[in-house]
Formats: C-alpha cells, sequence, structure tokens
C-alpha cells in the first residue's frame, strides 16, 4: 500500500495565487467543513461496503453456529438477532446503530463490540504507539541522512535497508527477533507477564492501555515488564512503518532541496544546516504528512499480522480470532470501527497539514 | 516490456545498474524455479514419507533434507519450492487482473471526468485508505463461501488481492490522465477533431503506460506479502492444494521459541528475496524513467543549441566582416576594464565553467571577463545556452557538484571561486545578492515574508528580533510595497507577482551588498509590472550605489536600464561597451543580428488594412465566458461581452497581460471551452453551443497553434505522424496522398521530408514550432489561432518563425486571431489590434491607430510600458511615463 505513494510524492497544495479573505468564515475553517462533509460519504461508502460484504457472506448464524445446532434453534437465533428481516431494515439498523454508537454483539461469546473497542483497541493503541515511536525515531533521521548523501555510499545503504525491511513481512521479522531474544529469556508473546497482567486489573481508573496503567499503579518492575514486552512488537511493526518513512522523507526532501527557494535561501547567506532544517525538511513534511496517514491503514493491517504473531491481544488479534470462528457479526462490528478510525484519522491528518502549510491556512 | 529493458539498462549506470540488476537476477531466479518446481523438489509438498521411509518431525538440515522438515514431517526445501511456484501463479495473475480492470477505469475516468469520475474516486478512495490485508481477507472469504474449500485457490486468492490493488492503478492511471489531459498537444487533438476513443489511445495512454512496468512491479512485490499474510493468518490457499509461504511460517511460529529456526527461516528468506527481487526492479525503473527524479539536466537541448549557431551563422554571413567574425573577447573592452579594476566592485577574469555529464565534460562558460563598478548597472545579454545565467551563479557557488569552475571572480580584494562553502557564506546575501527570475518558487511558501526577511538580517548581523523586524518593514517601505507594516505577515501566496518580487529584492538589499545580481528579474512578470520593478532597481541604485549585474534576454530592458551591456554567444563574451555605444554601433555581427531580430515596438511597417469587402472569418458577438467558482465562492468571469470580427486574410492581434482573458478567447472559438452566453460564428456558421459531435465536421475549418511548442506535440508521435493526425481525422485520402501532403506541408514551414521520421524531442523549439504551424495549417483552414506562438522561443529564432508566419499568411490568405502579451511582435504583423484587459475588450481598431495613437488610458500605459531597444527613445519614454502615470 505503501510504494505507490512513496514514489509518486503528492503535489503540494494550491498554486494559485491569494485568495483574499471573503465570507463570514476563516479559510481555515472552511477548509475544515470541507474536508468534514468529504469524510461523511467516504465512511457511508466504507460502512455500506462492509455491510454488504457481510451479507454477501451468507447466513451468519449459520456459519457461526451451523452444525452445532438444530435447524430449529438457528432459526430462533436468527429471528432473535433479526436477521429474518428484510435486507433494508437491517441495513437502517445497521446504520442508525452506527449513530447510537451501537456496533452490534458477537454471535460466539456475546460480546458487545463497543466493549472489544474499549478492550482490545486499547491494546492495539499502545501498539501502534510503540511502534510509530520506533517508525520515527528510524525514518526520519535516516530518512535525512540518505537525502543529504544522495548517490553515495550512506544512501545506498540506507536504501537497501528500507527495501530489506518492507520487503521482510512482519511475521518473519517477529519470528527472527523471537528466535533472537528467547535464548536470553526475553518475553516475546503476551502485553505483560500473568503476574502482571493480574495486578493491574485491580487498577483505577482502568484504561487497558497497560503502560499508562502501569505507570499509574506505580511499580517499576511492572513498568518494566510492560516495556519489555513490547519491544519486540513494537521494533517489528516499527521497523516495517519506519522503512516506508525514510523512503518517504528521502523523497520529497530531495524534490524540495532543489526547489528555487532553497538556492534562494543559500543565495542569500543562511547556513546548509538551517537550509535544510528550516527550507527543505519544513515544507517537505507537506506531503510527507499526509502520505503517513494513508500509513494508519498500513499500520492497521500490520498490526493484526504483529498481534497474531506476539499473542498481543488487540484488535486485530481479537478480529482474526472471530474470522476464524466465523462469527461474522463480530467482524462486522470490528471491521466498522477500523473503517471509522481509518476516517477519523485521515481528517486528523488535514488538521495537521493546515498547521503544517499556510496555504491551506489563508 | 521486454522490448523496453535493454533501453532501461542502457540509461542506468553504476550502482542503479548494479540494483536494477540484481532485481531481475533474483526475479528470474524464482520465476525458474517456480516453471520448473517438480524437476528441482527432491519431494511433492505434502509428502512426509519416501519410499515407505517417514521424513520424521522437525528434523535439522541434513544431507536428505537440506532445510530439515517441518512440524508436520514435510520437506522444507519441496515447500519452499513448490512455494515459489503459488507465489509467482498468484501474482501474475494478480498483477494482470488488477491492470486489466485499474487500468481502463482509470483512463476513462479521468479523461471524462463529471459524475461517473466522482463516483469511482469516492469508492477507489474508500477501498484504498481500508486496510489491504483485511479487505483481501473478507474478498477471500466472500469467495470461497465462508468455509476455505478449494474453491479455484489460486484464482480465489489472486481475486482477493486484485481487489486490493485495483484501486492503486486507478489513482496512478487517473493522476497521470489527468495531467496527460492538460497537455496541448491533447487539445491540439481535440482542435482537429480527433475522437475520444483514439485521444485516449493515441494521446493518452501511450503517453500514461510508462508508469506501468513500475506499478506492475511494485504492486507485485505488495502482491506476494498480501498472498503471505493472508497465509499466515489461515486465509489463503487450501493448504492441501499448495504450498504456502506464509502458511508455513505461521506453523513455524510456536517453533521459533523452542529454538528450532529451519522451519521458519527458509520460507521467510523466500518472501524477502522475492520482494526484494520485484521490488528493486520497480524502484531502479522508476528512478531511472521518472523525470521528477532525474538530475537536472541542461536547460537547453542540442537541437536549441543547434539552431541558435546555424541562425548565427546565417546572419554574420549576411552581415560578417572577415576580422569582426572572431568569437574571442573583446580586446579593446579588456584595455578599459583594467583602467576601472581599482575601483570595480566586482570583477571577473577567465571565468569558466564545465559541467560533468554522462556525455563528457560540456563546457558552459569559456573564459569570461567583465567589471561592475559601484553604482554601475552592467547587463550581460545572450540566448539561451549563452552560459549568462551559469557564471553568474558560479560567482555565489550555487552550482551543482558536478560544476568545475576556474578563473577568479574579485570581490573587493577578495577572490570568491576557490573560497569554501563556509567562507562563501558570510558573503553571500550580505555583499553579493541574488533576485531570482520567478519570484513565486524564490519565496519559501510555508513562511511569512517578513520571517524570511528577517532570517537574512539574521544571517549576517546580530540583531534582535525586535529591530529586525522593524528593519523588515522598513525595507518592505523602501521597494514600495503597500502597507508594509501589515504585510510584513502576510505568506508569499496572498501577495501579487509583483509585489513577491518586490520583496525578494528588499531581501536582496537587506544588508546593503556591494553587488546584486538579477537573474531576468522581470521575465514573469507583465509588461506594467515590470516597468515598475526596473523603476525600482534603478531607484535603489541611486540611493545605494550599489553595483548591479542585469542578466536578462530583452534588449529593452537592456536600453532601459543599462550602463554597459555584455554580450554573451555560447559561453563567450562577443562584444562589450557602454550602452548607447553598443545600440547604436554594435561592432560585432552576433550583436548586430540580435538587434536587428528584436521586434521595435512603433518602428515597423507593418501591414495595413484589408479589403473591407472580404467575408467575415470569425465573428465573435457578445462573448462571456464564466469559470465555476469552487465552493462558496463566486463564478470567475474571464471574459467579459467581448465582440469581435476578423475577416479573410486579416491579422487581429489580441493583446493583454497575463489573466486578461485573451487566450480564454481563442480557446472558446475553437470550441475547447464552451461560452456561458454569446455567439461564435467562423465562417457564417454557427460554432457556439454546438456538442463535440456536431463540431467536428467543421473542425476543418480552423487551426490552432499553441504557445509551448515542448509540449504541443505528443512525444510519442513522430512530426510526419503529428502532421498527418488531421488529415487522417478529417478526410479520406489514403496514406501516399497524406505522405505527400506531409512532405508539402514540411516543406512548406522550410523543414526537410527528412524531418517526417523524427521525434518532436530531437527538434529545436523553432523546428517545433513549424511543426505546429504545418499541422494547423494541414486542413486548409480558414481561421487560423496562434496564442503567443513565439513567446518561449529566443529572438533570433522568433524573428525567423514570424517571418514565415508572415508570408504564408499572405499567401494562403487565411483570417488569423494572434494572441500575444508583446505588443512589438503584433505591431509587426498584425492589420488590426484588440486590447483586453479583465475579460473586457478596452479597445479595438487599426494596429497604427490603437499601438500609435491609443485612445484608452489603459492601452496607453500599456504602450508607454514596453521598453524598447533604443537606449535614447527609451529614456524619452521614461520621462513621458512619468506624466501618465
Amino acid at each position: 500500500m505503501a510504494t505507490a505513494e512513496v514514489l509518486a510524492p503528492l503535489d503540494p497544495p494550491g498554486g494559485q495565487p491569494s485568495a483574499r479573505r471573503r465570507g463570514p468564515l476563516s479559510p481555515l475553517v472552511r477548509y475544515l467543513l470541507l474536508r468534514l462533509a468529504l469524510l461523511i460519504p467516504m465512511i457511508w461508502v466504507l460502512v455500506t461496503m462492509v455491510f454488504v460484504l457481510m451479507r454477501v457472506i451468507g447466513d451468519p448464524i449459520q456459519a457461526a453456529l451451523g452444525g452445532r445446532l438444530t435447524a430449529e434453534q438457528i432459526a430462533e437465533r436468527k429471528a432473535d438477532a433479526g436477521l429474518d428481516r428484510p435486507i433494508l431494515t437491517q441495513y437502517w439498523e445497521y446504520i442508525s446503530g452506527l449513530f447510537r454508537g451501537d456496533f452490534g454483539t458477537t454471535l460466539t461469546d456475546n460480546r458487545k463490540v463497543s466493549d472489544i473497542l474499549v478492550v482490545n483497541g486499547a491494546a492495539t493503541l499502545e501498539l501502534a504507539f510503540w511502534s510509530l515511536l520506533v517508525a520515527f525515531a528510524v525514518g526520519i533521521p535516516l530518512g535525512r541522512l540518505a537525502a543529504r548523501y544522495r548517490d553515495r555510499v550512506p544512501d545506498v545503504l540506507l536504501r537497501l535497508f528500507s527495501i530489506l525491511v518492507y520487503a521482510a513481512p512482519v511475521f518473519f521479522v517477529g519470528l527472527l527477533l523471537k528466535l533472537a531474544f528467547t535464548p536470553f529469556g526475553w518475553p516475546s508473546s503476551g502485553r505483560a507477564s500473568i503476574a502482571t497482567e493480574l495486578t493491574l486489573q485491580d487498577v483505577h481508573p482502568r484504561t487497558n492501555i497497560m503502560i499508562v496503567d502501569a505507570i499509574l499503579w506505580g511499580d517499576p518492575a511492572l513498568i518494566g515488564d510492560v516495556l519489555k514486552h513490547a519491544m519486540l512488537p513494537a521494533i517489528a511493526l516499527g521497523l516495517l512503518t519506519g522503512g516506508v518513512f525514510l523512503r518517504l522523507v528521502r523523497v520529497n526532501l530531495l524534490q524540495t532541496l532543489r526547489m528555487d527557494y532553497v538556492t534562494a535561501a543559500r543565495a542569500r547567506g543562511i547556513s546548509e544546516r538551517r537550509v535544510m532544517n528550516k527550507h527543505a525538511f519544513r515544507n517537505a513534511l507537506v506531503p510527507v504528512v499526509t502520505v503517513m496517514g494513508m500509513q494508519v491503514a498500513l499500520l492497521l493491517g500490520g498490526a493484526i499480522l504483529t498481534e497474531t504473531t506476539f499473542e498481543w491481544k488487540g484488535l486485530g488479534y481479537q478480529l482474526s480470532e472471530y474470522l476464524i470462528r466465523r462469527d461474522f457479526l463480530a467482524v462486522q462490528g470490528i471491521v466498522t470501527v477500523i473503517a471509522l478510525i481509518v476516517g477519523a484519522m485521515s481528517f486528523l491528518i488535514d488538521v495537521i497539514v493546515a498547521f503544517v502549510d499556510p496555504r491551506v491556512r489563508f | 516490456m521486454s522490448i523496453r529493458l535493454p533501453g532501461v539498462v542502457t540509461q542506468s549506470h553504476g550502482l542503479q545498474r548494479f540494483m536494477l540488476l540484481l532485481g531481475f537476477g533474483l526475479v528470474f531466479l524464482f520465476v525458474f524455479v517456480a516453471i520448473f518446481a517438480p524437476w528441482l523438489a527432491p519431494y511433492d509438498f505434502n509428502a512426509d514419507r519416501a519410499g515407505g521411509v517417514v521424513f520424521g518431525t522437525q528434523q535439522g538440515p541434513s544431507a536428505d533434507h537440506w532445510f530439515g522438515t517441518t512440524v508436520g514431517g514435510t520437506d522444507v526445501l519441496s515447500r519452499v519450492i513448490y512455494g515459489a511456484r503459488t507465489a509467482v501463479e498468484v501474482i501474475v495473475l494478480a498483477v494482470v487482473l488488477s491492470g486489466v480492470v485499474g487500468v481502463p477505469l482509470g483512463l476513462v475516468s479521468g479523461y471524462l471526468g463529471g459524475w461517473l469520475d466522482r463516483v469511482l474516486v469516492l469508492v477507489m478512495d474508500a477501498l484504498y485508505a481500508f486496510p489491504s490485508l483485511l479487505l483481501a481477507i473478507v474478498v477471500s472469504i466472500v469467495l470461497s463461501g465462508g468455509n476455505s474449500s478449494a474453491f479455484g485457490g489460486i484464482l480465489a486468492a489472486a481475486i482477493s488481492i486484485t481487489v486490493v490493488f485495483v484501486p492503486q492503478y486507478y489513482r496512478v492511471i487517473r493522476n497521470a490522465t489527468l495531467s496527460v489531459k492538460a497537455e496541448p498537444y491533447v487539445d491540439a487533438a481535440k482542435v482537429v477533431g480527433v475522437r475520444t476513443p483514439r485521444i485516449l489511445r493515441k494521446h493518452i495512454f501511450s503517453n500514461v503506460s510508462s508508469s506501468l512496468p513500475v506499478i506492475g512491479t511494485l504492486n507485485a512485490s505488495e502482491a506476494i506479502l498480501t498472498l503471505a499474510g493472508l497465509g499466515f493468518l489461515g486465509f489463503g490457499i487450501e493448504p492441501s492444494a499448495a504450498a504456502e509461504w506464509g502458511y508455513d511460517l505461521n506453523k513455524a511460529l510456536p517453533d521459533a521459541s523452542s529454538g528450532v529456526w529451519w522451519t521458519g527461516v527458509f520460507p521467510g528468506l523466500a518472501i524477502v528475496l522475492i520482494v526484494l527481487g520485484a521490488t528493486l526492479v520497480g524502484e531502479s525503473l522508476n528512478d531511472i524513467l521518472n523525470p521528477l527524479l532525474r538530475t537536472r539536466g541542461a536547460d537547453t537541448s542540442e537541437a536549441d543549441q543547434a539552431e541558435i549557431e546555424r541562425e548565427f551563422d546565417t546572419l554574420r554571413s549576411a552581415h560578417g566582416r572577415p576580422q569582426a567574425a572572431s568569437l574571442g573577447p573583446d580586446t579593446e573592452s579588456k584595455t578599459e576594464s583594467s583602467e576601472e579594476k581599482r575601483v570595480a566592485a566586482l570583477s571577473l577574469t577567465d571565468l569558466a565553467v564545465s559541467f560533468r555529464t554522462d556525455a563528457g565534460q560540456v563546457r558552459a562558460v569559456k573564459g569570461i571577463s567583465f567589471d561592475v563598478a559601484p553604482g554601475e548597472v552592467v547587463a550581460v545579454v545572450g540566448e539561451s545556452g549563452s552560459g549568462k545565467s551559469v557564471s553568474s551563479r558560479a560567482v555565489l557557488g550555487l552550482l551543482p557538484s558536478t560544476a568545475e569552475v576556474s578563473g577568479s571572480a574579485r570581490l573587493g580584494d577578495r577572490d570568491l571561486l576557490g573560497l569554501s562553502n563556509r567562507s562563501l557564506r558570510p558573503l553571500r546575501g550580505d555583499r553579493v545578492s541574488m533576485v531570482f527570475q520567478e519570484p513565486a518558487t524564490a519565496l519559501n511558501p510555508v513562511y511569512t515574508v517578513g520571517w524570511q526577511i528577517i532570517e537574512g538580517l539574521q544571517a549576517h548581523r546580530k540583531i534582535s528580533k525586535k529591530a529586525a523586524r522593524a528593519r523588515a518593514v522598513e525595507l518592505l517601505e523602501m521597494v514600495g510595497m503597500p502597507d508594509p507594516e501589515e504585510r510584513v505577515g502576510y505568506y508569499p501566496h496572498q501577495l501579487s507577482g509583483g509585489q513577491k518580487q518586490r520583496v525578494v529584492i528588499a531581501m536582496a538589499i537587506a544588508c546593503d551588498p556591494d553587488v546584486i545580481i538579477a537573474d531576468e528579474p522581470t521575465t514573469a512578470l507583465d509588461v506594467t509590472v515590470q516597468a515598475s520593478i526596473l523603476e525600482l532597481l534603478l531607484s535603489l541604485r541611486e540611493r545605494l550605489g550599489t553595483a548591479i549585474v542585469l542578466i536578462t534576454h530583452n534588449m529593452g530592458v537592456v536600453a532601459d536600464m543599462a550602463d554597459r551591456v555584455v554580450v554573451m554567444y555560447r559561453g563567450s563574451i562577443v562584444e562589450q561597451a557602454p550602452a548607447r555605444e553598443l545600440f547604436a554601433t554594435p561592432r560585432h555581427p552576433y550583436t548586430r543580428a540580435l538587434l536587428d531580430a528584436v521586434p521595435h515596438l512603433g518602428r515597423s511597417h507593418g501591414p495595413g488594412l484589408v479589403d473591407p469587402g472580404n467575408d467575415v472569418v470569425l465573428r465573435v458577438d457578445d462573448l462571456v465566458v464564466e469559470f465555476p467558482g469552487r465552493l462558496g465562492q463566486p463564478a470567475f468571469r474571464a471574459v467579459d461581452h467581448v465582440s469581435l470580427e476578423i475577416r479573410k486574410g486579416e491579422v487581429l492581434g489580441l493583446v493583454g497581460e497575463s489573466g486578461s482573458g485573451k487566450s480564454t478567447v481563442g480557446r472558446t472559438a475553437v470550441g475547447l471551452q464552451q461560452p456561458t452566453s454569446g455567439t461564435i460564428d467562423v465562417s457564417g456558421h454557427r460554432v457556439s453551443g454546438l456538442s463535440d459531435r456536431q463540431l467536428r465536421t467543421m473542425r476543418s475549418r480552423f487551426g490552432f497553434v499553441f504557445q509551448d511548442p515542448a509540449s504541443s506535440l505528443n512525444p510519442r508521435m513522430s512530426i510526419g505522424q503529428c502532421i498527418a493526425e488531421p488529415l487522417h481525422v478529417q478526410t479520406d485520402m489514403t496514406q501516399s496522398q497524406i505522405d505527400t501532403k506531409v512532405a508539402e506541408l514540411l516543406d512548406s514551414v522550410e523543414l526537410g521530408g527528412g524531418y517526417a521520421e523524427r521525434f518532436p524531442h530531437e527538434l529545436s523549439g523553432g523546428q517545433r514550432q513549424r511543426v505546429s504551424l504545418a499541422r494547423a495549417l494541414s486542413l486548409d483552414p480558414d481561421l487560423l489561432i496562434a496564442d503567443e506562438p513565439t513567446s518561449a522561443l529566443d529572438v533570433s529564432v522568433q524573428a525567423r518563425v514570424l517571418e514565415l508566419f508572415g508570408e504564408l499568411q499572405q499567401r494562403l490568405q487565411f483570417a488569423c486571431l494572434f494572441i500575444s502579451h508583446d505588443l512589438a511582435v503584433v505591431d509587426t504583423l498584425a492589420n488590426r489590434v484588440a486590447v483586453m484587459q479583465h475579460g473586457r475588450l478596452v479597445e479595438i481598431g487599426d494596429r497604427e491607430q490603437v499601438l500609435g495613437h491609443p485612445q484608452e488610458e489603459y492601452t496607453q500605459r500599456l504602450i508607454a510600458a514596453v521598453p524598447v531597444p533604443d537606449p535614447l527613445e527609451q529614456a524619452r519614454r521614461r520621462a513621458a511615463r512619468a506624466t501618465i502615470a
């Protein structure tokens, strides 16, 4: 998903001269409202797609419970779940449920999807946070280094590195990490040791984000245990995303470095370090941020694999469990939630872009 | 692809080539293994025994099992080999399928636009934003009916992956289509009535398709990863049906904790290597093919160089006196300059610049010497490729690292050349500063102009932020920025082009430099804005006593500004002299030819009026064209109630500054743009309001010549094909008749028949514009619209093209709407002149009357602002202009 974006950097927005302040709304507000308005059809398409696909699969009750229950019991369960009603009525139920924050209930273990979101979503959020940390730490400095030494040894090595981390599936990297670290007794599955998890059951208020819970509890040993567990999954997923960031930063920096305003800044006697930081890098950030936003999808996709590899009980792990159990009501709920997260992220990115690029604001 | 690859390989070099070849090697290795899997693999992928002997589970690598055995007791090596077969099959299918679906969708959606495009974009963006692996899982479940039966295993996996990648093809192809669609050669095809399917095929697809190998290979590598991910999660191909690396890795995961490494490492490495191969191929192709990533070449092509040289030779033989024909630096001026040396602000001696390129050393500047005294304006003039910009950048050390510079550039008592970047930096912007050609790109868009001025100040002076800001406001005031207190906080995009250039100048004078190098400072600006910027530069010279090196191709600007002129030709100085002397008695034949080639407003004896009894060919009546505004913005009215007529054999010059709507009038006249209201008749037939289909039969009545010769010819069609296209589309001529006609047309624009086989990139700008002219005239049109046909050409080339144009017009007697911003050009060939401003027709009438005795105040201002190539006359005009303004 990343490659096409890395290779075809987006055009910077704008280009047309000065739109003077007009109308009662500031341009920033108008821009954000417009973005929000564009988001609605996108989310609608996504959730409708999920609904349609889930109905195409067939009867969810039959798929999940067929063979274990009698035909009558199945019919009863169907009526309970409202699945015997016309498809449009079900669609209406589904959509109006979304507005109430009701994503449905799982078939196999009768959990509310919103509960899954609170518990497992928190785990995925935590994993995403750690791996983004790794990705930024790897991608940005190395990308700048590669751009600076374009076509020389560091650049070539870094590009090979970025292709390698991209070429290695996250579960293979996970497997290698496990092979390398388990001999030293390093924890390589789960979010914390069982003892820690049991202790943290009693934290109030409980956030389900292990590191926050551990800090709230205040025991350094627990914090260390949580961090240790997070390290391998964060590296596996972070390297994947970091490789993409590296190339993204490199390509966009190379493009801004050849802009006239960079030459102009040099001609004014601005120091090379400042030219790099203030003129080239800041401008390169606009497309970088936009594409990073799209990486959220990659991150979520990677999270499914990473979570399965490391038994990290997040949304992806839970989703693949339900998929194996053919619990399609659960799948529908979780996938809908993911669609909403993707939508929300893309709006968040628009906001960030507005703050990086004044042409959007004025 | 196989035909292109050798070319691609030869275009690459060094490390790039190594990576490309490594990639190909890996890909071919896996394809080979895939094809010959049954012969290469020692056992079947599902066999756990051979000859009745059970392999045993989780056996380490041995002579019988090189890669060991799995937890299921099968041979790892055999599974890896058969896995390659599965992977290659799925990928080839997936890439082909997604290309077959995505490419046409992208083409049609991008080209046709409208609601179809909007809906497709929405759906594709939604698909694209969604986690791809998740999508593939859901689709694979849908396809296999909810339980992973062996439903066409490979095909199901391929389709799941296809759904994921269609949006990528769609997006890339749609974007490419959108940008190609805006190219003038697509308009050129539309003007002659080429049908949409042909445009899509011949003009758009052929140009878009160059990106396909890149997306194809890159998607292949992503497809492998997706397939592996599906297999890993257990949603891939049924394990009994095919060997699959991802599935094997999943099974190997528990082994990792118990130290069994071979079950996971080998299939994992296989994935890494095949993805590495495909990615290396894709990225190398992209590096080589993507013009965005290519290092910037010379500004002018070899063909352009050759053209200027040819013009030079013909002009020299026409004017030539043998003793003056030598190219070396002028000896007289050298003695003159040595007297000034003591006071020179900047002094160049034997400055030479050469670039290392793949084709070897290219000498851009061949040893030039000149001085600038404090308070003096020295103009460096020359056509493209003369080395005028390169030499000025060399002074500040701003050339790319491939440049080699020798000679000396003394600033006071210091030689700038040979200084390291570190020691040069304090001098840049402080003692020598630069003004750039394009103010829109010379300012950083993400900072306010005040921030950028302050940054420059603080780089050279110990000055507080507050004091620097005060100084920035003062500077903006000095360069005539209205309301400087407020505008200091503006971002560049909030200012007009002229105001931006004022900011650039403010930055240049911020530290009171000894020398300002102004590189084409007004070329990107309208003529009235140009006049005020030149005024500003002169007044700054008076007030600050700064020496100015003015690099320009515009002889009018030279006459207006310069004390002394340095004429450059192909990297050497051919003549330098005080301005008045140079214009009055040019000594070198090149200078003389250059001055002769410059059209001079008010001095030409252009054509008179045509017979008023001639038929009216173009009648534009009360034309209004509006472009819809973006959400919440009012519509923009580009053309506002314009009426005009052109008769047979008549040239109407339509002049105006940028944004005046002059091009829109031309585009509307040939149906490239629909009018909002008003009518257009060509030879008595109504053309406005017709659909494309209805208009098609009318198309043979008009031709169109576009501004940019580089982009108005399809780069993938030969010159002969370009000229023949209107004939193919509009006539029933046989191929041999068409060939004859093309040869005739090429002859008529003074290009030999040999040009028919060449491609546009092999031609110079002037030659390409001749080809455009030949194409526009191929159907013997009644009406020719020429939109700035010569503004991208050098003056000597422009002179020849205009001459040819005039001859053809006289001979063929077509009516012509000649659109130009250059009043002097219009003055040489128009019978009548129309002036536009802000979409309105300000004045229309006989050439002599409009350009000689303008009635309207705007026309007067416009004409007064045009600098003429004569210092004495220009001084008079400058004085006169002061009274108008």
